[in-house]
This record gives C-alpha cells, structure tokens and sequence, in this order.
C-alpha cells in the first residue's frame, strides 16, 4: 500500500505540470498570444498605467521571447519551488519562494492576496455542504436499498434522479426571487454572507436592551441556508444513489446470507453489517466530489454574490483581469486534484486490494 | 482466464449477424424504452427535436398567409432559410425511417443523409429570403390594408422587439397576446424558447460527437497497446477530469471569445474523458480474446482491428454515456449563457434565465420558471433514459 501511495503522488507530477500548461497555453494560444491580452487591457487606461502594465508584463513573461520561454517564466514564478532571479532573469539560486501569481492591475492587488481571500469562503461552502449531503443521503440510501421495488425505492429513484438534473442556476434564482425578494416572501437575505453590520456583533445571540441582536454565527447561518440548499441536493442526490447501490450489493453478499441464517436480526444485519460495509464507497468519494462542487459553488456565488473563487473569476472574465483568470483556473484544479490524490489514498486505505495494476 | 477453455469465443455482433433477430443494442434499446420513465423521456426529446426543427412554423412574426390587393401570398415561406428547411426536411426523414422497421441500418443511413443533403443543396439554391422587418404584417394590419391574414401560432419571432408598440415597458409579464411574457427588450419569451431548442440541440449533439470522437480514438490507443502509452494517455485523461469543467471552459470562452461553434468544441474539448475511460476499459478486456488475437495473426490492418473489430463490441457503455453527455452539454451551454458568456444573438435558456432578476433587485419569475423548466425536463429527459438504458445493458440488474 505505501508504494501504491508513492506511486500515486510521484504521477501527480506529470498531471500538475499538464495541468499549468493547459491553463497557460489557454491564454497564451489564443490569436496574438500574451501581447494580445496586454492590448486588449491596455483599452481604457491612462498611457502611464498602460506602459506600467505593458512594462510589468515584458518583466514577468518577456512579450518578445517564444511562448515556450513565457511559459517556463511564468511556471516558475508560479511555483513554491523554483529559481530565484532578479529583475533582468539572471538566476541568482534556487530553492522555495513564495508563489507569485502575477497581479491585478484592475484592484491594483497581488493575485495571490485575492485568492487567499476568496478561497476559504469557497471552501467553507462546500464544506458546509458536503456533512450535510452525507448524513441525509445515507438514510435515504438505505430505506431504499432495503425496500428494493417498494413505494418507497421506486419514487426515490425518480426523485433522485429529477433532484440531480435540476439545475443549480435554477434554483439559485428561484430561490432568489421568492425567498429573497421584497416583491414576494423576503425571508432571507438577498446575498453576501454577512449582514454590513456583522462586524460589530457579538458572537452568539445576545439579549441588548434594544432587543434582541442575532450574532454575528447565526447571522452567517442565516446568510448561507439558501447557497448551501442550491449546492446540497445535487450532492445528496448523487450520493443516495450511490448508497443505494452500495446497500443493494451487499444485501446479497454472502456475509448477510450467513448472518440471516445464524439468526441475526433484520435490523442489526442492516445496520451493523451491511451499513459498515456500504459506507465504504461513500467515504471514497468523499474527496472526488469537490471538482463538482466548485463548478456548482461558481454558479451558486454569482447568484448570490457571495465573494468566493468563483465570483473573482467572473469577475474577472468580465474585466479581462487575464492573470486572476488564469490563477483561479489554477487554483482550482490543483484543489480537485488534490482531492482526487486524498480520494485515491482513503481507497488504498479502506481497500487494501486496490493496487496499481 | 478463459483460455483453459478450448473454445474461441465469437464477438457478440458477429453472431447475431444474418440472423432475422435485430442486433443486441437496438433490442436493449427497445427494453429500454418499454420503462415509463425512459418513454417520458424519449417523448419529451422527440417533442424538442420536432419543435427545433419546426421553430419558425410554430412561433413567428410572419404569417403564414396573407391577401393583399386580393392577391394570396406566403411572407412565412419567403423568409425561411436554408436552416430552416434543411432542419425540418432532416426531421421528417428521421421520424419516417425510425417507423420503417424493416429497413437495414446502412440502407437507412444512406437515405438519411442524401435527402438531407439534396435538401441543402436545394435550399441553398431557393431560399433567398429578403430582408427582415418584424413589425411589417402587424402595421399593415393595423392600417387595415390586408384582407385575410393567417398567424403562426405564435406570432413573434425570437428577435421581434416590438419596434411598431414604442410605448410598451419591458418586461411583460405573461398574458393573452404574450402567453409566457416577454423578456426586457420585449421579445416574446414563448417564442424563444421555442428557438432556443434548437440552440441547446445542436450544442449537445455535436459537443457528444466530439468529444466521443475524441474520447474513443485515445481510449482506444490506450487500452489497445496499454503499456506506455496508456500511462501518457491517463495522464491526459487525469489532466482533463481534474481541472473543474466549468473554470476550463469559462476561461477558454473568454479569451477565444463566444461563438457558436467554439462552444460546441469547448464542451467537447473539457467532456472527453469519462468516453476515453470508458473505452479503454473495455478495449483492454477485448484485446485478450480470441477473435481479436485471430485478427491480429491473420494481419489484420490496425484501424480494421480497433474500430470493425473491437469498437463495435464496446459501444454499449459508450452509448450510455453519450446520452448522459448530452444532457451534461445541455447543462453546460446554458450555465455559460447565464453567466453571460455564452452564444451572442441567438436566444438560449440560460441567457432568459440570467435576465430573471434585474440588478435593481426586481424578480421577474416568468422569465425564471419556464427556460428554468425547460433546462430541467431536457435534462431529466436524457438522463432518463440514458439510466434505462444503462440498466438495459447491464446484465447484473436484470433479475
């Protein structure tokens, strides 16, 4: 198993590098290349910022040099490990730095300090999300399973399978324009994730002579119900089915025959050993859901403009802030791939079967 | 293995051949379609397909049949495109032949396209439509100049925007002259939604053929000669799978810019995985049996072996996971339209859906609920039946 995790992470490098020159090469193959993007940015400036921004990225790409120097420049700036360099390329060593993502000339702000921003309100979602999805859709999973072809598993089927092509953008606005709109019930906030006012509240709920204050948690709470709504179904979906399938197999495993003939209680055998053994799947694919989920958090953040990664990338898309687009396409894959590699590693854990071949 | 066995084990699809049976993958697609759900499904397809192909018959500003002067004539036939007319002939022929059973696949193919093909050709060639001005029949009506006039069942075209009614303020909500309201550049939200079909259709049609072709050629590679080249392959497949589809394809579109065919490829380009894994699996099973063995002794030509031989015997996975695909690429052209990058002047569901709430903070919910149902039962449809199908193939759920 330890050589099939070191396996595992020495063929992340591969994909890690693939992975920067797909984001790179997006940007840098589109017709006219880098130059091509600092023109269509220099559109609207001042032509002292306009040469700042032209000068900035000479230093950092090198505009006359091939797309394969741009890359390898902008690869290594991009790295935790990598060549130190001063300002004319001339290396000076090598060794850990810390990443630079280039900056946004926009918010006049380090890229790297915008996504340190963004991404725990990104991650924060989902992992709200992801507990919930679980504990509902392990219930649901195992009536179903249990009462194969009954009323019960039938119409979840449907239902599941209708939760899971609903899609997000539509309940997102739906949401929005009922739950959230003066028009119709406002009973919760419009956007963002906290009140202007979070800021001076206190912690928990708090009995003020004025009345009572709700807090700056139960403000949060109140704040994420409907986000957290849009993005949970598609998850719980998925995961029930999966439950599903995965009690179904076991019932007719051998392990449950034998049980039932010794005696064992229904409720035990469903519980104690079909259940232990059906979660196995579901724990796995735990970590494989994040590359999902951000796609479904971008939808869900610019509807209720909720200030994560996906709401910065379009954003950015619309200002074409190219270095913050690229970043964030980065960043984000470099997180699914890193769930991919924990999802790989919890497998090799739970099942020591798994090898390479 | 199965090789303690002296017997050869004959391809499925060779076996089937010559005899009056219809081959296994058209009778589980019969099993398939004998589930309520998967019908429901289907139906709602066909209803999709028939309404993007007959989208200017069904919603339109021109009539269909107007007597000016006490002369007859046809401004609705004057003004289809050859689009239009191949789409509509494309849709007749396919209807017809799927009822005509008897038929052989090949031979139905053959008819297929060379009707569609004589149809462009023709259109090409006829269809001359003269400039557009949507409002002309209502003015006239309205000067009382036509004598007899015959209105489409919705009388406004996708992109009328009412230019003859100024003192109208967008948006309308749904009435008796506009059924489903209209959106703020007051264009008729029925009529749209019947053009944007025929949008999403060809998105997720072609975004699966894409990505299937490429998808399948590498899967193949992969598991047919395995080894090194199935590590370089996966390491592409993981590339592709790991970078969130929706950043990819979000990124791509704004620097190459939002043109229809480039989101047809764009989806395409970021779906190809799940189809390359797929095939590699099953290709890696098939290289070991016998009849593909045979092949290669007899010197077989490679592509003969991995796309007569090998390919065929694979296709039902694949079949499954096209038809997830287009719902996936349905999904994924109207998520790219209501965030605002998605295709410029043509209407599409997700782009109504984006228009629902107003920045002002106004809730429009005619233009959130039917595109936003519309994108839901084309979804469901095809997940419907992609999941009666995958349960039609395989064989451990038929009990």
């Amino acid at each position: 198993m330890t050589s099939y995790i070191i396996r595992r992470l020495l063929l992340m490098v591969p994909t890690l590098v693939g992975i920067t020159l797909v984001v790179f090469f997006v940007m840098a193959l589109r017709p006219g290349g880098v130059a091509a993007a600092v023109d269509q940015m220099e559109r609207g400036m001042r032509p002292e910022e306009a040469q700042a921004l032209r000068a900035y990225y000479n230093q950092h790409y090198g505009l006359d040099k091939p797309r394969y120097v741009q890359y390898l420049r902008w690869l290594n700036n991009v790295s935790p490990l990598g060549f130190h360099h001063d300002d004319s390329w001339t290396l000076t060593g090598f060794g850990f730095k810390k990443p630079d993502l280039g900056e946004s000339f926009l918010r006049n702000q380090k890229v790297t300090s915008l996504v340190a921003e963004a991404l725990p309100v990104t991650l924060v979602l989902n992992l709200i999300t992801i507990p919930l999805a679980y504990c509902i859709s392990i219930f649901v999973g195992i009536y179903a399973g249990r009462y194969r072809g009954k009323w019960f598993d039938t119409t979840s089927n449907v239902v599941l399978l209708g939760a899971w092509s609903i899609p997000v953008m539509w309940t997102g606005v739906m949401f929005v324009g009922f739950f959230a709109n003066r028009d119709f019930c406002h009973w919760f906030p419009t956007g963002g994730v906290h009140d202007s006012l979070a800021g001076q509240m206190t912690f928990l709920p708090h009995l003020f002579e004025t009345g009572l204050q709700r807090g700056w948690l139960f403000d949060a709470m109140w704040h994420l119900v409907l986000p957290v709504l849009c993005l949970l179904y598609g998850a719980f979906a998925y995961l029930a089915k999966l439950m599903r399938s995965s009690v179904l197999e076991n019932l007719t495993a051998d392990f449950v025959r034998t049980a039932r003939a010794k005696g064992v209680r229904e409720h035990v055998i469903l519980f104690q050993h079909v259940l232990r053994n059906s979660l196995l799947p579901l724990i796995t694919v735990a970590a494989g859901l994040i590359p999902s989920l951000l796609g479904g958090s971008l939808i869900v953040e610019t509807i209720f403009s909720i200030h994560g990664m996906g709401k910065l990338m379009i954003d950015a898309i619309n200002q074409q802030d190219n270095e913050v687009v690229m970043s964030v396409t980065l960043v984000a894959s470099i997180i699914s791939l890193a769930s991919l590699i924990v999802r790989d590693v919890c497998y090799a854990i739970a099942d020591p079967r798994v090898s390479f071949e | 293995m199965t090789q303690a066995s002296d017997s050869i084990s004959l391809p499925p699809n060779k076996v089937a051949r010559g005899n009056p049976t219809p081959h296994w993958l058209v009778e589980a697609l019969y099993r398939a379609l004998g589930r309520v759900g998967a019908k429901l499904g289907a139906a709602w397809v066909v209803a999709l397909l028939a309404a993007a192909a007959f989208a200017p018959l069904l919603a339109n500003s021109m009539p269909y049949a107007v007597k000016i002067d006490g002369r007859w004539s046809s401004p609705l036939l004057q003004h289809l495109t050859y689009v239009d007319v191949t789409l509509m002939v494309a849709f007749i022929a396919l209807m017809g032949l799927w009822c005509w059973r008897s038929g052989r696949f090949l031979t139905k193919l053959a008819l297929f396209s060379g009707l569609v093909t004589a149809a462009l050709i023709l259109s090409l060639w006829f269809c001359r439509p003269p400039l557009t001005v949507y409002h002309q029949y209502r003015v006239l009506q309205a000067e009382q100049q036509l004598q007899a006039v015959v209105r489409a069942p919705i009388p406004y075209s996708p992109a009328d925007k009412l230019y003859d009614q100024p003192d109208i303020i967008p948006p309308l909500p749904p009435s008796t002259t506009h059924w489903l309201g209209t959106d703020r550049f007051r264009q008729d939200i029925a009529s749209r939604m019947i053009h944007a079909s025929r949008l999403s259709l060809s998105v997720g049609f072609i975004a699966v053929s894409i990505s299937a072709v490429i998808g399948i050629t590498l899967g193949g590679l992969m598991g047919y000669f395995a080894g090194a080249m199935d590590m370089f392959g996966l390491r592409l497949v993981e590339i592709f799978s790991t970078i969130p589809q929706l950043y990819l394809m979000l990124a791509i579109v704004a620097f190459f810019g939002r043109d229809i065919y480039l989101i047809m490829v764009v989806i395409g380009l970021t779906s190809w995985p799940g189809y390359a894994y797929f095939t590699r699996a099953e290709f890696l099973r098939l290289r070991k049996q016998d009849f593909v063995q045979a092949a290669v002794a007899t010197g077989t030509p490679m592509r003969s072996i991995l796309f007569r031989h090998m390919l065929p015997n694979g296709m039902a996975p694949l079949l499954v996971n096209a038809t997830f695909g287009v719902a996936g690429a349905i999904l994924a052209e109207s998520s790219l339209s209501f965030l605002g990058l998605g295709v410029v002047d043509q209407a599409s569901w997700g782009d109504m859906l984006n228009q629902a709430v107003s920045p002002g903070g106004g809730f429009y919910w005619w233009l959130a609920t039917f595109p936003g149902l519309a994108i839901f039962f084309s979804v469901f449809a095809f997940n419907l039946v992609g999941e009666a199908l995958r349960d039609a193939i395989d064989p451990h759920t038929q009990k």
